[in-house]
């Protein structure tokens, strides 16, 4: 057989390096190349990890058995050995960049799994890479200053769950540099400056604005998807429609092609985001990463208005974060430390020992029967008098759940003047820090209606007091509650925030968290921060108690409450239609928007699906469901490739729950995503 | 420790005083109303007075006492059994605090604070402090032939003090006498006390009706001045919204059967996908059914339906009603003010923290409101017309329901539907029950039944209790509302009057547990009261006792141990306590403290299994707790062993017999 020369470059060498040539006949097999190649280098290293790439084919070569003949390699092919894993600096969905070693020869789909294992995050099939948006010039700089966690080093287990040691995966706990990684990755970033929000939104016209939701499709949709869809109004699509089609490459990343046949380079920088919303088996003990950084990507999708809420879960959304910040600030052991617990035997004997406690000491008991109270002059107003006598001093006395005052603190032994049970009344501020005014608003419910009353007090002091008792009356909760000492402390902070300037609130402190940074833009533009303090002081309020997980989850929770949670937006055009519309993709169903009004024209439900097909020449999608409705798309800026994956991961996802075993059927994933390029 | 003895003997001195002094001023109902349909107790500070107690139904004054008995029994005996070990002859006091009751007087109509059944009590203590000391041991270990004196005193001190405590918080317990409307027009009355939830009370309104007990049963709260109406959740605690009523208030509690109350989960489509055609819609399969309650119900976070449409909502103390787009989220409702946005600009118009909705009725009229269908948010203390509540109407009967089933999701998430599973459960287990119980027959012999209490392990956690009703009755009555013959003590048993007849008590037996393996089904019915001595002081199951029968089989279903008779009505009326059955002591059951060999003997050596079963139901008591080992000591109110109970039943079955020998 003909010996022939097949040259190839050696990337350890350097770019610059002359390729080796070495001589093959056709029928020599893929490892004998790589093997004279190695020995003709005169390179002592560990060869393991390279591979052949074809770089005119755009594959790659890594089946040592196959020969040269099979693979279809003649002279003119140029390869280049090089190894399969390399640097990628990866952005989470903390806002923080990391960098990791991945693979760039395998599957997208494997390499998200590599790198999920590496950082501890369960279910990785939820996750996938996307590019991320071309960076502004004037970001530049900003970017080049950015810390990089190098992770590179950190050996990737190949034990399937990593063993945790000192409440950490072991790999990171080799140095404390990556257990220091490994704290931010598993817990809440504090927030962001408010001017950085706001630096990503100001848009200055409808063109701008139009091309910051371009951006800011970032978080989870690829550029052909256009999130936060519904919240522009139709001009501003169509202009992003013509904006997106003419400038962007696909987003979101091919799962069942590598990397590097997709044009990644080494040191590209690609988002890690979670892709399909259906989070299969969360389970904070194991979660910590995972639960996080889905809290950074939904904390982020509501911060710039990917996802829209009303006014009243912004502030709700407001004060968890509110919440959490704090948390993760004063103490970031929480999470880490919990595994000591993990043991069901501890905690069992932790609870035992309370209960001794409390069994043996019925002192405490007793204590416990003779609740507090607080006492002191207060000020009383009830607008519902027509008369305008105005505040009325008299000797208050807080006790249990509710309020009796007297006319001195003399008379306080006899019969009130009145008793107000607070029991399932409201609670609002009205509030002037400046003007010195602390009044307490109480809508008290009776018979014939809500009666309102104002209380006022002094100064903060006695202020932060009576309304934290208020407070927890109104959720029948007595002063003896152990939330009463926190909520003062609540007060009291939220009292500190109005009194400081917003100009120099910039340079936060630990405890002073500037509220502005809470919340979207839009309402950082339509209230003042003392208007503000309130809001989410008053939503603080219900979630005050909750513990670090809890809150993370109860903030998921309501962010797959809302009505457009977990819809991906693709323009298509359907089969028999003139005019563009879009497609929404949610992990049960499709929905069909009608672009000129923004409703939602028709739903389908997965569950009635028969099959689908792509017809890879036309680029079209046709979908059958039963009662023989049938549904045919182009898409008109994706690539049908991404809905069909987008079709095939959430059936895939579906199948999780009936399956028990937790082995990830990576086959079948393939199988619904792939189409015929993974064949 | 002397502290703590002093302390101990203040608090006890201080109970009597405030127990005593409650014993005075408590009231019987008194009866305001003349008619029998709706008679609504009202509670003044008179003296119990015969004649008022005699306005009452029967039945109503049955369930009062027997609930009272329950009751004090419950705390009570522990109480004492507690005590008298200790040889506290000032807890043997017969004054004892009559426990369960909030201090200040509650009255809400077709309501009444507990009273006191201290008269009747204390006749019926006495005996259980005398003589029988010794046999009450059971509760304690034999401690004094244990070594470290020390230690147990110290424990019998702390034991005390606990059980002071626990008494205390009783006391604190909040009571009413509540009044059901049933479907009939007829009325059942029942204590409730504030820790039992609407659940609890269906299950024991299911005891006393012989329903069908499927998931629509309700109870619902009707405002005849808003009119107003509402089906109340089954976790909600029901002295709850009651306590909001006001004094002079016509509001009723309804027990009645409401179709919508889970639709949602029936019919899940019709809610999520209600913009679908109706074809779609009815043609639904049920694997797609479950797939949506599943999605919405069972995820992370509960969904609640996309509603959205145009409702009229009656402006403030304005006679008209303008229309809205109003749209449902699980943070509220909110509208679109006009010319705004849909997704970025909503209102809220309320939130769900501090109101309940409730079903407007005949509003057309009422209010000029445009169509009758009309819904109303308001917080639940409200009675009155006021600005504070907000009125909406419906453009059908069909978007009411939507928008009235959309707002209780969202208001009770997960509730919602753990409460339908567990109706389903007790729904299920219930007629699974029925078609078994009407197919048995057989009268299985009291030995058998003592033999399977005592060889099932399981005895303890759920009493096979002898569920006479379904058996005896289904045959012979209609099941839902229970006809109850006015002159009938006790409500529950319609069979009472018969029993007197050895048939009937057959009848009865062969819901023993002989028969059915200790099936979670037997546990779930037990529709009637167990019969044997114990329970003839539960027996009145007119009332829910404090802990709750969850409907859970594996959970300790039973009531709360109780050793006394209700007080003895009066003579006129035929025997006072149903209980003919030998067989069961669910009390018994509940601590590993067999108690089935004492019975054994007793029946060998006194009454032929045949002979009518009362008396063998009292007096194998007595022997019962003589002979009974030891069970572990306690203070819970899981406590068994009534402590002087057995005497005093012994006494009576003794005296039932001899009755009934004579005649």
């Amino acid at each position: 057989m003909a010996v022939w020369d097949l040259s190839v470059t050696l990337e350890d060498l350097g770019a610059e390096a002359p390729p080796i040539t070495v001589s093959v006949t056709s029928d020599l097999h893929i490892g004998g190349v790589i093997l004279k190649l190695v020995e003709k280098s005169q390179v002592r290293r560990d060869w393991s990890d390279h591979a052949l790439w074809w770089e005119q084919k755009q594959q790659w070569l890594l089946r040592p058995s196959w020969t040269l003949e099979k693979c279809g390699i003649h002279a003119d092919a140029r390869l280049i050995f090089m190894p399969q894993h390399k640097a990628l600096k990866l952005g989470l969905p903390n806002g923080l960049t990391i960098r990791v070693r991945a693979c760039f020869s395998g599957s997208v789909f494997r390499t998200v799994l590599g790198i999920c294992k590496m950082l501890n995050i369960r279910r990785p099939e939820e996750l996938s890479l996307l590019r991320p948006v071309e960076e502004k010039k004037k970001k530049k700089d900003k970017d080049l200053s950015e810390e990089v966690y190098d992770l590179t080093d950190v050996p990737l287990t190949s034990v399937s769950r990593p063993c945790l040691y000192n409440g950490m995966p072991a790999h990171f706990a080799d140095s404390p540099k990556t257990e220091k990684v490994y704290k931010m990755l598993s817990v809440p970033q504090p927030a962001p400056a408010p001017e950085a929000i706001a630096k990503l939104y100001r848009p200055a016209s409808i063109v701008d604005k139009a091309h910051i939701h371009s951006r800011c499709t970032h978080t989870h949709t690829h550029t052909h998807t256009i999130s936060t869809f519904t919240s522009l109004c139709s001009c501003l699509l169509s202009f992003l429609l013509t904006h997106i089609t003419l400038a962007t490459p696909l987003r979101w990343l091919d799962s069942s092609r590598s990397l590097m046949q997709q044009g990644v380079q080494e040191n590209d920088r690609l988002w890690l985001r979670f892709k399909y919303y259906c989070f299969h088996d969360m389970e904070p003990k194991y979660d910590a990463v995972r639960l996080t950084q889905l809290y950074e990507q939904a904390r982020w999708a509501i911060l710039l208005e990917d996802i829209d809420c009303t006014e009243e879960e912004m502030m709700l959304f407001g004060g968890l974060q509110y919440h959490i910040n704090k948390l993760s600030l004063s103490e970031p052991q929480a999470m880490t430390s919990t595994p000591a617990m993990d043991d069901l035997d501890s905690a069992l004997q932790c609870l035992e020992v309370k209960l001794d406690v409390g069994g043996s000491s019925p002192q405490d008991l007793l204590d416990n029967l003779t609740a507090p109270e607080l006492n002191d002059y207060l000020k009383i107003f009830r607008p519902k008098r027509l008369t305008l006598k105005g505040y009325k001093q008299y000797w208050f006395k807080f006790k249990d759940d509710s309020i009796s005052y007297y006319k001195s603190k003399e008379e306080s032994l006899g019969e009130p003047i009145q008793q107000i049970n607070l029991k399932g009344c409201e609670v609002a501020p009205d509030v002037n820090v400046a003007g010195q005014k602390f009044c307490i608003r109480l809508l008290i419910p009776a018979p014939e209606g809500m009666n309102e009353v104002y209380l006022r007090c002094e100064n903060e002091e006695q202020y932060s007091r009576w309304m934290a008792a208020c407070r927890l009356a109104s959720k029948g909760k007595s002063l003896a509650d152990t939330s009463f000492q926190s909520e003062i402390q609540s007060i009291r902070s939220f009292l500190a925030m109005q009194q400081t300037n917003p100009s120099t609130n910039s340079s936060q402190t630990d405890d002073n968290i500037n509220t502005h940074s809470l919340v979207s833009p839009r309402y950082s533009k339509k209230y003042k921060t003392k208007q503000l303090a309130p809001k989410i002081l008053d939503a603080y309020q219900n979630v005050a108690q909750l513990s670090l997980t809890d809150a993370l989850l109860r903030f998921l929770q309501i962010w797959q409450a809302l009505p457009d949670f977990g819809l991906s937006f693709v323009v298509v055009r359907f089969k028999g239609s003139r005019k563009d519309e879009v497609l929404g993709i949610a992990p049960n169903r499709l929905i069909r928007i009608d672009l000129g009004v923004g409703d939602v024209v028709k739903t389908w439900r997965y569950n009635n699906m028969r099959q689908w097909n792509v017809n890879w020449d036309i680029r079209q999608v046709a979908i059958e469901f039963d009662g023989n409705v049938n549904i045919a798309f182009c898409c008109v800026t994706a690539d049908c490739k991404i809905v069909h994956e987008f079709i095939g991961g959430y059936i895939f996802m579906s199948t999780r729950s009936r399956e028990q075993s937790d082995t990830l059927n990576e086959e079948l994933f393939h199988k619904l995503t792939g189409g015929h390029e993974a064949l | 420790m002397d502290d703590i003895d002093a302390m101990f003997s203040n608090l006890l001195g201080e109970m009597d005083l405030l127990t005593q002094s409650l014993g005075v001023e408590t009231l019987p109902p008194e009866s305001s109303s003349s008619t029998s349909k709706e008679v609504n107790f009202t509670m003044g500070f008179a003296d119990m007075n015969v004649e008022s107690l005699n306005e009452l139904e029967e039945n109503d004054f049955d369930a009062l006492m027997a609930d009272l008995m329950a009751d004090l029994s419950a705390t009570e005996n522990k109480l004492v059994a507690e005590l008298e070990e200790q040889k506290d002859a000032k807890v043997a006091n017969p004054d004892l605090p009559a426990p369960p009751r909030e201090l200040s007087s509650y009255v809400v109509p077709s309501l009444s604070t507990t009273t006191s059944p201290d008269t009747g009590l204390n006749t019926t203590y006495t005996p259980l402090a005398d003589s029988h000391i010794p046999s009450f041991s059971p509760p304690q270990p034999p401690q004094h032939e244990k070594p470290s004196m020390e230690d147990v005193e110290a424990q019998i001190k702390s034991d005390k003090i606990k059980l002071a405590l626990e008494k205390l918080k009783e006391a604190k317990v909040k009571k009413l006498v509540v009044k059901v409307v049933m479907n009939d027009g007829s009325s059942k009355t029942l204590m409730v006390d504030e820790r039992q939830t609407v659940r609890d009370v269906l299950d024991n309104l299911f005891e006393k009706t012989h329903c069908d007990c499927n998931v629509d049963w309700s109870l619902s709260e009707t405002n005849p001045e808003l009119q107003l109406e509402r089906g109340f959740e089954d976790h909600e605690n029901l002295v709850d919204p009651l306590s909001a009523w006001t004094r002079d208030s016509e509001n009723k509690v309804l027990f009645q059967e409401r179709t919508e109350k889970y639709e949602v989960f029936k019919n899940p489509q019709n809610f999520y996908l209600w913009k679908k055609d109706k074809k779609t819609l009815k043609d639904m399969k049920d694997r797609d059914k479950e797939l949506l309650v599943e999605e919405n119900f069972c995820g992370p976070s509960i969904i609640v339906p996309d509603l959205e449409g145009v409702l009229y909502l009656r402006e403030d103390n304005k006679k008209s009603w303008k229309p809205r787009l109003f749209l449902l989220r699980a943070s509220g409702i909110y509208y679109v003010p006009k010319g705004k946005s849909k997704t970025r600009d909503l209102v809220c118009f309320v939130q769900f923290d501090n109101v309940n909705v409730y079903y407007g009725k005949e509003y057309k009229n009422k209010y000029k409101a445009p169509t009758d269908f009309c819904f109303v948010l308001k917080h639940p203390q409200i009675q009155k017309e006021s600005q504070y509540i907000k009125y909406l109407c419906c453009d059908d009967s069909w978007m009411m329901t939507l928008w009235v089933t959309g707002i209780r999701i969202a208001k009770y998430g997960k509730s919602l539907y753990e409460n339908y599973k567990t109706s389903m459960a007790k729904a299920q287990l219930t007629s699974a029950w029925n078609n078994r119980s009407t197919t048995t027959t057989s009268t299985p012999s009291t030995s058998s039944t003592i033999t399977n209490a005592k060889a099932s392990g399981k005895a303890n956690g759920y009493a096979p209790q002898p569920p006479e009703e379904p058996v005896a009755n289904i045959g012979i009555e209609p099941p839902p509302p229970p006809p109850l013959p006015p002159a009938q003590i006790l409500p529950p048993h319609p069979t009472v009057k018969r029993s007197p007849s050895p048939n009937a008590t057959t009848k009865k037996l062969p819901s023993l547990p002989t028969k059915y393996p200790p099936s979670q089904a037997t546990i779930f019915n037990l529709p009637a009261p167990p019969l044997s001595q114990d329970d003839s002081s539960e027996s009145p199951p007119d009332f829910l006792p404090p802990p709750p029968p969850l409907p859970d089989p594996g959970f300790l279903s039973l009531p709360p141990p109780v050793s006394f008779l209700p007080p003895p009505p009066d003579s006129d009326f035929p025997l006072p306590p149903p209980p003919p059955d030998p067989a069961f002591c669910p009390v018994t059951n509940r601590v590993p403290k067999p108690a089935p060999p004492p019975r054994q003997l007793y029946m060998g050596a006194d009454v032929p299994a045949p002979p009518p079963p009362p008396p063998p139901s009292f007096t194998p008591t007595s022997s019962v707790i003589k002979t009974a080992p030891l069970p572990p000591k306690r203070t819970t109110p899981m406590q068994a062993a009534p402590p002087g109970g057995g005497d005093f039943m012994s006494e009576l079955a003794r005296a039932m017999a001899k009755k009934r020998a004579n005649q």
